[in-house]
């Protein structure tokens, strides 16, 4: 299925990155930042200010929405609540460190002047793109996975009895493995195809924070209570978001025009 | 092997290469010369399937070069750019790896310890290619375009920054890869390299100026010059041979002059020069140096393009 083109192209990403760990280094602080803020909100100010979640109307109100829990007391309830918000804004966090190394991966590649024998070579512009796609995701997924199995570890050690067990849910499972993912590579695939369209890497970063935003405007509405998506719908969702990711490899293989790259780019 | 017929690109308003035709055969190095600018680069990178031509085609192992046939065409050739472009944080060997696996070749038949070998970099396989020396970069580069084994070689400038003893070494690989039957066209701005290594020479300033072997341009220079060293003063001798040149010159030694037919008319002149009583040493035609013939291709394409 991955062409020996593809594979040698990732191959050397990964390895580039390996090298480069400052690059991933925002990517990491991210994860940490996401990792904490939810134990913080949840566990440590209420603990410091000696107010119970469960005493506040508002969150129990919002907390309904993930349906009853017998075994969990007031507190757990909320914090189950909070930690399914917090576990989206965890996924999807680490995204926003590694959009800049997407959108510098292609105009940075013409930079050092390492595209022209790359584009040489028999590599497909479709498997050039997915290459450096998956040479930002794979890390990047890689943190935020062992970024989920210490939040896990940290539910287990510090929430309300009964919190952990009623997290692993489907809901969890595809969010952790579809939605993830999923937005993960969208959000991507949408930084190479910018960092393939202009002529500096500083032009790509300014427009890889602007896609940060949809991702953004996902997670206010979520904490608002605007947003409250079922497994099912989530199932959806991230099923939705792999075939625009499939259309958009298309559209950015069709825009990635190598003689322009080539010949335009100072 | 490889050629581009009416090859046209525009950039813009800006004409970069206008109208060039030529081919490079099997076993047969072509060197491109012309000054900055001239398009050599945009040639190359037509050739070599990087840049579609705005008008024209390419011709590769009697495929025509399209979209659709780049790819596999692609396979075909080794292209060296003019900048070696490696990738600095990997070393020497995981930049020509990644290499030979981008085209699909085996790890097993050591193609990458050959060339290792080959341009003796094996004490520096291991280091990052940020480490390197310009020359050295420029060897990696070069093993880099070798690995596929390919039959066809676009080489952008392949010995800049290279040490004289490379360089030759380099020549001397060209030379070999020529005589197992590759098409290897080179793009230099060095005259004397191109003189010693190329079988055509091919001036390029947007359109093809000339092209042929060295000693065709230099003959069409210097078509008629011939040089006549007698023992003692030349000037004696200068009546006797204006009648074949008024514009015969003496310096010490040497006679020069221009004779409407060489072959026909040079033993006349060698009659004439020893009848008025002058011993000659030497009769050759005159050969000019190939910087000559070249800046006096680029200077009547000028003259050329002033003219209304």
């Amino acid at each position: 299925m991955i062409s020996a083109p593809l594979a040698a192209l990732l191959r050397k990403e990964l390895l580039d990155l390996s090298r480069n760990r400052g690059a991933l280094l925002p990517v990491a602080i991210v994860a940490l930042v996401a990792l904490l803020l939810p134990f913080g909100v949840t566990i440590a100010i209420p603990a410091m200010t000696g107010q119970h979640l469960g005493d506040d109307s508002d969150l129990l109100r919002v907390s309904a929405a993930l349906g009853t829990h017998d075994g969990l007391s007031a507190d757990g309830r909320v914090q189950l609540f909070l930690f399914q918000q917090f576990l989206m804004l965890f996924l999807l966090t680490p995204i926003t460190g590694a959009m800049a190394l997407a959108a510098h991966s292609v105009v940075g590649e013409k930079q050092a002047r390492t595209l022209e024998p790359l584009l040489a070579t028999p590599i497909g512009t479709i498997e050039l793109l997915v290459a450096k796609v998956l040479g930002s995701l794979i890390p990047t997924l890689a943190i935020a996975m062992t970024g989920l199995v210490l939040h896990f570890v940290g539910l287990a050690l510090l929430a309300e009895p009964g919190v952990l067990r009623a997290m692993v849910t489907p809901r969890t499972a595809l969010l952790v493995f579809l939605v993830s993912p999923a937005a993960a590579l969208l959000s991507l695939q949408s930084a190479i195809v910018v960092s393939s369209r202009v002529n500096d890497a500083r032009t790509a970063q300014q427009f890889g924070v602007l896609l940060i935003i949809p991702l953004t405007a996902v997670l206010v509405a979520q904490f608002a209570g605007m947003l409250w998506l079922s497994a099912r719908a989530l199932a959806l969702v991230g099923l939705g978001i792999l075939a625009v990711w499939a259309v958009l490899t298309v559209v950015s293989a069709a825009l990635f025009q190598r003689d322009a790259i080539l010949t335009n780019w100072r | 092997m490889i050629s581009g017929s009416h090859l046209t690109r525009r950039f813009g308003d800006r004409t970069a290469v206008d109208d060039v035709s030529f081919e490079v055969r099997r076993s047969e190095i072509v060197a491109l010369l012309g000054p900055n600018g001239a398009g050599k680069t945009t040639i190359i990178r037509m050739l070599a399937g990087l840049i579609a031509p705005t008008s024209g085609s390419v011709v590769i192992d009697g495929v025509l070069l399209t979209h659709a046939t780049g790819p596999a065409l692609r396979r075909k050739i080794g292209f060296l750019p003019e900048a070696a472009g490696l990738w600095d944080r990997l070393t020497v060997r995981e930049n020509l790896t990644v290499y030979a696996d981008l085209y699909g070749l085996g790890r097993t038949d050591g193609i990458v310890d050959r060339l290792v070998q080959l341009f003796e970099l094996t004490p520096h396989q291991a280091v990052r290619a940020a480490e390197l020396s310009k020359g050295m970069r420029q060897k990696v580069a070069l093993a880099r375009a070798l690995l596929h084994d390919p039959r066809i070689l676009v080489l952008d400038e392949p010995t800049s920054g290279l040490d004289p003893e490379i360089a030759r070494a380099v020549r001397q690989l060209f030379e070999e890869r020529r005589g197992q039957g590759c098409a290897i066209l080179v793009s230099t701005h060095n005259l004397d390299e191109a003189e010693r290594l190329a079988d055509r020479v091919a001036v390029l300033h947007k359109r093809l100026i000339a092209i042929d072997t060295p000693a065709s341009l230099r003959r069409k220079l210097t078509r008629g010059r011939i040089v006549v060293r007698v023992a003692g003063g030349a000037a004696a001798c200068l009546d006797a041979v204006r009648r074949f040149d008024r514009a015969a010159a003496a310096d010490g030694q040497v006679l020069t002059l221009s004779l409407p037919e060489p072959e026909r008319d040079t033993p006349a002149l060698v009659r004439a020069v020893v009848e008025v009583g002058a011993e000659i040493l030497e009769v050759r035609a005159e050969t000019a140096p190939m910087e000559d013939v070249y800046l006096h291709l680029l200077a009547a394409r000028s003259d050329d393009e002033a003219r209304p």
